[in-house]
């Protein structure tokens, strides 16, 4: 276990690696002026001289060969040092660190909402005896992918906020101005879980062991909860890691149309200002997010699927 | 995909049970419809979707103007019209690009296990942490701008999700007792992988492709939006939807209305998917 | 030139203050200054007034912000030498009681007004000028913009302690109008020694009716009253300190959720109203002030170095082929208008060419035949064999550009010429100056109220984005920067614009235009000769 162990560590550290190699050189192969953004608007305007750029970029080292500049940030990056943002000036460590806090809570209460919600509707659709109510339930979630977040968003606001004056549209100081955004970033996360999972329920349910259960006289939810959900629950938390990428980059929308702060606001800037290093974190912490929960479930993984446990040699490679 | 083994004599009993669900017809039509306006726009509508009269914007939906007018004066029904066969193709090709590769990555690495699968979940590891809309950005950069090109970098960044899933369910149907009983029985491994594993596993493999579909012109009209997309004045629906947003105080429909369209086609993709899932489950 | 900043009026400059006094208003600019409906009952001292701004740009240092939605509140914490009416132009006194221009406009003497302090308590004296202007220049890439304005700097003498002079190594007759600026408004000699982006980051020590009184990136700019000014712009009503207790500018991206919130009242007052959002706001009964920003609007920049371009005919038919009007009715907030020279309305030394900028199809169409270009197959002139398409490259600041840009398209393939909408990130703007790969380019505004932004903007001498030709435009550019007498200057001005018009290096479209939405419960809210905002005589009902 122990080796194991080890093991899966080396590979999450190494897909960190290949992560940020990859972000790297394509952040590096775009077409945008890093130095540019820190002239910031001054840079957008027909009275500049791009001679003073060229002296700044020979500042900050950017005339340096690619993989000089490679090799000098990743051994920074190792050392926890992510550089400074080209914007805000201040080391992108702290910038992250500040925004994490508020996107936790915000993904957190989604995930729980979206948890809840698609749970409930796969559990419904695959209960219910009324064919029609079936069709309607299981048609949900591809509705919900199929609206932008942005417009369910805007949507709730004008109908939560602005016509009944429930939830304040903008703002994350309290409780209250976290319900419109959670809920909204819960929807398509919902839509996704409650698609897999009634998916692999049905399959479930279709299974000899269900059978079996059922002729020893189990009862039909007892069936339901005990032997079907528990299967079905493997590929659901198989795409428990998309699930946190897919929660991360709603965020992004969800932050800009409630006004919030957080890692989503920073990375929609950064991406459009280019602030290169920033960018640069905010994919290597999506990365680390990404292998931390991959690395949980995969432990979770032999322990709920004894089939898998005992079956073959697949506990190991799970993942 | 392979066929499923019994089914010869009721080659005509779908048709029949195909007529008594009205959903599923109505899903059909759907589809059909959005097919015809992406090849015979003009079957639809006569007006140009390019040309409007600014003194008429901002019309809301009548007899005159289905869909309403634009912020100029454009025809909103007719752009819709003329912008499906932009989108079609970008949700083609991109969800296209992400089920074919996707699940071929995902079948292998299922279906062989030991080192290759390793590597090749590495690499998809690799792939989906790097956040969808970084690597579509910069495959669009690398690639140039332009509607193929944006629908293979939202495919490509979406490949991952669908190897993953392959795979989980590749895994799920090889440990089933059918498939476990044809392999000792001696069966050879393409048959098996012909014969159970992709039948088996095709299934939340196709709902996942559905689902994309919507999520496909969704990232695709993101990155319209950015402007990496078919340049305006092209109506293309993402571009339709999140550029009616700013309109949406005083010109809901602007919006709504191709939004609207975008869900019944969405909706419409999945029910079939659905059916067709369920035709395939049916033998088991 | 290019994308303002981010999406509105752009480019700072002058800080002259609309008082509110409603005749004010009604004279020039045709702007109506003050949102305040006439006839409320008298001003009261205290409140919270919260405005949502749809950007934050990273930095609160007035002498480094650029973009107006940060400027907003930074304005309100730094005072100037000079300011400057929004009516007139004139250059008024504030922080200097009065001043000397030497004859070749190389030398500036202010003379200080006493008692005037930083709000750390040191005094805003000689000394504080000096050191502002020295540190200015060394400001780096965010401070372009005040460092321009001291161009050519040679330094600053304390003459005694209330007097000082500024001298510059050419003419710079432009300097005057500049100390009205924000981004000359003078912070304390403790904040010139700070590094640029400490300033940007925390903030910088000023002498104005408000102080910063906390930054959160991303989210908000919070001000709270300083006690004790009593050193207020003569353009202002009220004397001493301002009426509101606390300032706080909320960072809204989304139209949307600015308007909805002013509507519900969950903000006090919201800037950049779209012309959608106009009716809404209007029958929730909050007022829109508006004011046409001073120096180059929205304009349709051409790269002159482009063989197709080189032809003057093509530039002018182009011009004659833009129905302004109807860009203007359609698209850009109620009250914006056409943009009758490259200069807009409000400038100092404006000139209406009007009369030039009309639209003529038909003449549009003459010039291009005479060019040589013949209506070829699909609708599109050619010419030995080449079609007339050219690209114009945009950056999505604003709302209104696309839009904008489509009616463009629509008027130009009427005559014959195609054009192809070419968007790019605003990251890539500095390559594009430089590899000049691009036909037109959209936007071209620089806020200014002063007309050296045509030289700033077209001089062969300086960046020269639009690659014109060296001529005679340099030299009456040149002339005006060094003339002090205004009369003279003006005449100078107007034969560029005539020029500029006339020969249709760049295709000016609208005066920039920007709209407030104030809640009924504000009162005194007056803009600055620059378009920004005063709030020193503004309180809650």
């Amino acid at each position: 276990m122990r080796r194991y162990l080890i093991t899966r560590l080396a590979q999450a550290a190494g897909v960190l690696w290949a992560a940020y190699t990859i972000a790297f050189f394509i952040l590096d192969y775009l077409p945008g002026d890093p130095v540019s953004v820190m002239a910031g608007a001054a840079a957008q305007s027909a009275a500049l001289d791009p001679a003073q750029l060229e002296a700044l970029r020979r500042e900050y080292g950017f005339d340096r060969p690619v993989l000089a500049r490679y090799a000098a940030q990743l051994t920074d990056a190792l050392r926890g040092d992510l550089g400074d943002s080209m914007a805000a000036g201040r080391p992108v460590t702290s910038v992250i660190a500040q925004a994490l806090p508020p996107t936790l809570q915000l993904t957190g209460s989604a995930l729980l909402l979206a948890v809840a919600g698609g749970g409930g509707l796969a559990l419904l659709a695959t209960a219910t005896r009324r064919r029609w109510l079936r069709q309607v339930l299981l048609s949900l979630p591809s509705l919900a992918v199929s609206v932008p977040a942005f417009w369910i968003g805007l949507m709730l606001v004008q109908l939560l906020s602005f016509r009944v004056r429930i939830f304040p549209a903008f703002g994350d100081d309290g409780p209250a101005g976290l319900v419109l955004p959670a809920v909204t970033l819960a929807v398509p996360t919902a839509a996704l879980l409650a698609q897999v999972l009634a998916r692999s329920l049905t399959a479930a349910l279709a299974e000899p062991y269900v059978q079996t259960a059922r002729a020893k006289g189990a009862g039909r939810a007892r069936v339901h909860l005990r032997h079907a959900l528990r299967n079905a629950c493997l590929p659901a938390l198989t795409v428990a890691g998309l699930l946190a990428g897919q929660l991360l980059a709603g965020a992004v929308v969800i932050e800009t149309v409630f006004s919030r702060d957080g890692l989503g606001r920073i990375t929609a800037s950064a991406v459009a200002q280019q602030d290169i290093p920033v960018v640069q974190g905010v994919v290597v912490v999506g990365a680390m997010v990404f292998v931390l929960v991959n690395l949980a479930i995969d432990l979770l993984f032999p322990l709920l699927d004894k089939r898998v446990a005992i079956g073959t040699a697949h506990a190991g490679s799970a993942a | 995909m392979s066929r499923p083994p019994r089914g010869e004599p009721g080659a005509w009993r779908p048709l029949g049970r195909f007529l008594r669900r009205p959903g599923l017809v109505l899903s059909v039509a759907v589809v059909t419809v959005v097919v015809l306006a992406a090849f015979w726009p003009a079957l639809f509508t006569a007006r140009d979707p390019l040309r409007g009269l600014p003194a008429q914007n901002f019309l809301p939906p009548s007899a005159e103007h289905w869909f309403g007018t634009d912020e100029l004066g454009r025809d909103l029904y007719a752009r819709v019209v003329h912008g499906a066969a932009l989108s079609l193709k970008a949700t083609l090709i991109a969800v296209g690009v992400a089920f074919v590769a996707g699940g071929a990555l995902g079948l292998v690495a299922g279906f062989a296990g030991g080192w290759l699968e390793e590597a090749l979940m590495r690499s998809v590891d690799v792939l989906l942490s790097i956040p969808a809309l970084f690597l579509s950005l910069a495959l669009v950069t690398a690639l140039g701008h332009g509607t193929v090109n944006v629908a293979v970098a939202v495919g490509t960044a979406s490949v991952a999700t669908f190897a993953r899933v392959t795979r989980a369910e590749v895994l799920r149907v090889r440990q089933a007792v059918y498939v476990e009983a044809a392999r000792s029985s001696g069966a050879r491994w393409y048959s098996v992988l012909g014969r159970h594993v992709l039948p088996g596993s095709i299934g939340p493999v196709a709902v996942l492709a559905t689902l994309d579909l919507g999520a496909a012109v969704l990232a695709v009209s993101s990155l319209s939006f950015l402007g990496y997309g078919a340049p305006p004045p092209a109506p293309e629906w993402g571009a339709l939807i999140s550029s009616g947003r700013n309109y949406l105080l005083n010109a809901w429909w602007l919006s709504t209305l191709p939004g609207l369209v975008l869900a019944a086609m969405v909706l419409a993709t999945n029910r079939i998917a659905r059916a067709l899932d369920a035709a395939w489950e049916a033998p088991r | 030139m290019q994308a303002s900043h981010r999406r509105s009026p752009a480019r700072r400059t002058p800080a002259a203050l609309v008082t509110a006094a409603a005749a004010l208003l009604a004279t020039s600019c045709g702007s109506p200054g003050a949102a305040t409906p006439e006839g409320t009952p008298d001003p009261k001292p205290g409140g919270t007034l919260t405005f949502a701004v749809g950007t934050d740009a990273g930095c609160v240092d007035p002498q480094q912000a650029g973009s107006s939605d940060t400027v907003y509140s930074l304005r309100q914490t730094v005072d100037s030498l000079t300011d400057q009416d929004p009516a007139t132009g004139k250059i008024v006194p504030w922080l200097a009681e009065s001043w000397q221009i030497g004859a070749d406009a190389r030398t500036f003497t202010f003379r200080l007004r006493t008692g005037a302090t930083f709000s750390d308590g040191t005094p805003v004296d000689a000394a504080a000028v000096k050191a502002n202007f020295d540190a200015i220049p060394k400001l780096g890439p965010l401070a372009i913009q005040a460092a321009g304005y001291l161009d050519g700097y040679s330094g600053t003498t304390v003459l005694d302690a209330t007097t000082v002079k500024v001298s510059f190594k050419r003419p710079n007759a432009q300097f005057l109008q500049a100390t009205s600026t924000p981004s000359l408004g003078l912070v304390s000699v403790a904040s010139t020694r700070r590094t640029p982006r400490q300033r940007c980051g925390e903030g910088v020590i000023g002498s104005g009716p408000f102080l910063l009184a906390q930054y959160v990136p991303n989210k908000s700019i919070t001000l709270s009253r300083r006690a004790g000014y009593a050193w207020g712009s003569p353009l202002w009503k009220k004397k001493g300190e301002a009426y509101l207790d606390k300032l706080v500018f909320t960072v809204i991206p989304e139209a949307g959720v600015r308007t909805g919130g002013l509507l519900s009242g969950q903000v006090d007052a919201v800037g950049r109203v779209a012309r959608a959002d106009e009716g809404a706001l209007r029958s929730g009964n909050a007022g829109l002030p508006s004011y046409t920003i001073p120096g180059v609007g929205y304009n349709l920049g051409l790269n002159n170095a482009r063989p197709i371009l080189r032809d003057a005919r093509v530039r002018q038919a182009i011009s004659l082929a833009i129905d302004r009007r109807q860009i203007v009715d359609t698209v850009f907030p109620t009250g914006t208008l056409p943009a009758t020279s490259v200069l807009a309305r409000t400038t100092p030394g404006y000139r209406d060419l009007g009369a030039e900028l009309a639209f003529d199809a038909a003449k549009a169409a003459s010039a291009l035949e005479s060019a040589g270009w013949a209506p070829g197959a699909d609708g599109i002139r050619t010419k030995d064999g080449r079609r007339l398409s050219l690209n114009v490259v945009w950056f999505a600041n604003a709302a209104t550009f696309q839009p904008a840009l489509e009616l463009v398209q629509q008027q130009l393939k009427a005559v014959g010429i195609e054009l192809v909408l070419k968007e790019l990130p605003v990251a890539q703007f500095p390559q594009l100056l430089k590899s000049g790969d691009f036909d037109a380019l959209w936007g071209g505004n620089y806020s200014r109220a002063d007309p050296d932004c045509l030289r700033t903007l077209y001089s062969t001498r300086l960046a020269n984005a639009y690659r014109l030709a060296p001529g005679p435009l340099d030299e009456l550019l040149d002339r005006q920067a060094a003339e002090p007498d205004t009369a003279k200057r003006k005449a100078l001005v107007e034969q560029a614009q005539e020029l500029i018009v006339r020969e249709a290096y760049v295709v000016p479209i609208v005066d920039m235009r920007t709209t407030l939405g104030v809640s009924t419960a504000v009162h005194g809210l007056a803009f600055t000769a620059a378009g920004d905002i005063q709030l020193h005589d503004a309180w809650k009902s």
